[in-house]
């Protein structure tokens, strides 16, 4: 388990309640936000609800700085983040089932997990889905590795990739959030 | 007074704060770990990931590869002498002023071992493409100048070592002839192999 914001020292159990309370916080959030109901997740698709755009890409935005400027004043030990590897083909064909998956339930994992302890039939229903979903494929996992494991490019980040600096990555990246919040803006209110 | 007015500019105060923020995360420079997973990298040395053969450097230069960039770790005179054609020199106490960059670093020494010390510390700093030339200037000596060719240079493989040996200027060594029912042998001349020096 990672934790780089803890000392390297700290006991599992101690990680692991910190690991609950953001848990916890982050379930409540996305609660209060309304993203618990399937409806307003739909409304992403249909374009006349975009509170998950706006939603997670505040989360982005947030996590971005945060990780940036605690690592620049050196209070976040950089080298202690996990980076999971990029795997192309199989990443982008998980994307597409995961898609497929979002629209038609119109819960994705985070938000059924919500939608559940909110005690909505359609997110117990999801879950249900997903660990049925994650059970079935551990069977298949052995013949599937080598196209599991293909188009590997390792632990590679928007820097290793462009040769960009980070500062001008977030840069970019939040210009980009902010523009795409204005414009959600003014998708809703030409649908309302 | 307006409801909305709170909201807004909550949302106003907000957008600014994250603008302020990446713009100077723009003139800040870059965060920089502060501790080395030793687990990874020892990962990468076990399944020699980290390893890249002479020939495959070779290769790389002669197709004019525009994200490769080859680092001679070694004294200024011994670079001054001879080096990798197109190799910078940056010895290891100046190392920390490689830029991180998205190309590929291919780190050489004399023998091998002050390249894969070197290649440790770029590791360290978060170099991501580094790959290090295993045996050094030694090994691009023995493998790309002076290769041991079969007396014919028959075979996709040798013929491909004799390109690059001319390419880099080198001369390959021919294989030696089995001596033949009539008594004779190739009378070609050979290369003699250089003498293993460095570290």
């Amino acid at each position: 388990m990672t934790a780089p914001l803890l000392d390297g020292q700290t006991s599992t159990v101690v990680t692991a309640l910190s690991a609950l309370a953001i848990g916890i916080a982050f379930g409540w959030t996305l609660e209060r936000a309304g993203l618990g109901n399937a409806r307003k997740l739909v409304g992403q698709f249909h374009l006349t609800d975009l509170t998950v755009f706006k939603v997670m890409f505040s989360a982005l935005v947030t996590a971005l700085l945060g990780v940036f400027w605690l690592g620049r004043l050196g209070w976040l030990d950089v080298g202690r983040l996990y980076l999971p590897e990029t795997f192309l083909v199989p990443q982008l064909t998980g994307g597409l089932i995961f898609g497929v998956g979002f629209a038609l339930s119109g819960l994705c994992p985070g938000t059924s997990c919500v939608a559940a302890a909110s005690g909505r039939l359609d997110g117990l229903a999801a879950v249900a889905g997903i660990m049925a979903g994650v059970w079935t494929i551990g069977w298949f996992i052995q013949p599937l590795s080598r196209f599991y494991e293909s188009t590997s490019r390792g632990a590679v980040t928007l820097p290793d990739v462009t040769g960009i600096p980070s500062g001008v990555i977030v840069l970019a990246v939040v210009s980009l959030a902010l523009a795409g919040f204005r414009v959600a803006e003014w998708i809703e209110a030409r649908r309302t | 007074m307006d409801r909305s007015t709170p909201h807004l500019n909550a949302r106003s105060t907000l957008a600014v704060v994250a603008a302020s923020l990446a713009l100077l995360a723009a003139l800040a420079g870059e965060p920089r770990p502060t501790t080395v997973d030793v687990g990874a990298l020892a990962r990468q040395i076990a399944t020699e990931a980290d390893h890249v053969d002479a020939t495959t450097v070779a290769r790389w230069i002669k197709s004019r590869r525009s994200d490769l960039r080859i680092i001679d770790v070694r004294e200024q005179s011994e670079y001054d002498e001879y080096h990798i054609p197109t190799a910078e020199h940056l010895p290891l106490e100046r190392l920390t002023a490689l830029a991180r960059s998205s190309d590929t670093t291919v780190l050489y020494s004399g023998g091998g071992a002050h390249g894969a010390q070197a290649w440790v510390l770029l590791r360290a700093l978060g170099h991501a493409k580094v790959a290090v030339l295993s045996g050094g200037i030694d090994e691009w000596t023995t493998e790309v100048l002076h290769p041991i060719v079969p007396p014919d240079a028959a075979g996709p493989q040798a013929a491909e070592a004799v390109d690059l040996a001319v390419y880099f200027g080198g001369t390959p060594r021919v294989q030696p002839r089995a001596i033949d029912e009539t008594g004779s042998r190739s009378d070609r001349a050979r290369a003699v192999p250089p003498r293993r020096r460095g570290c």
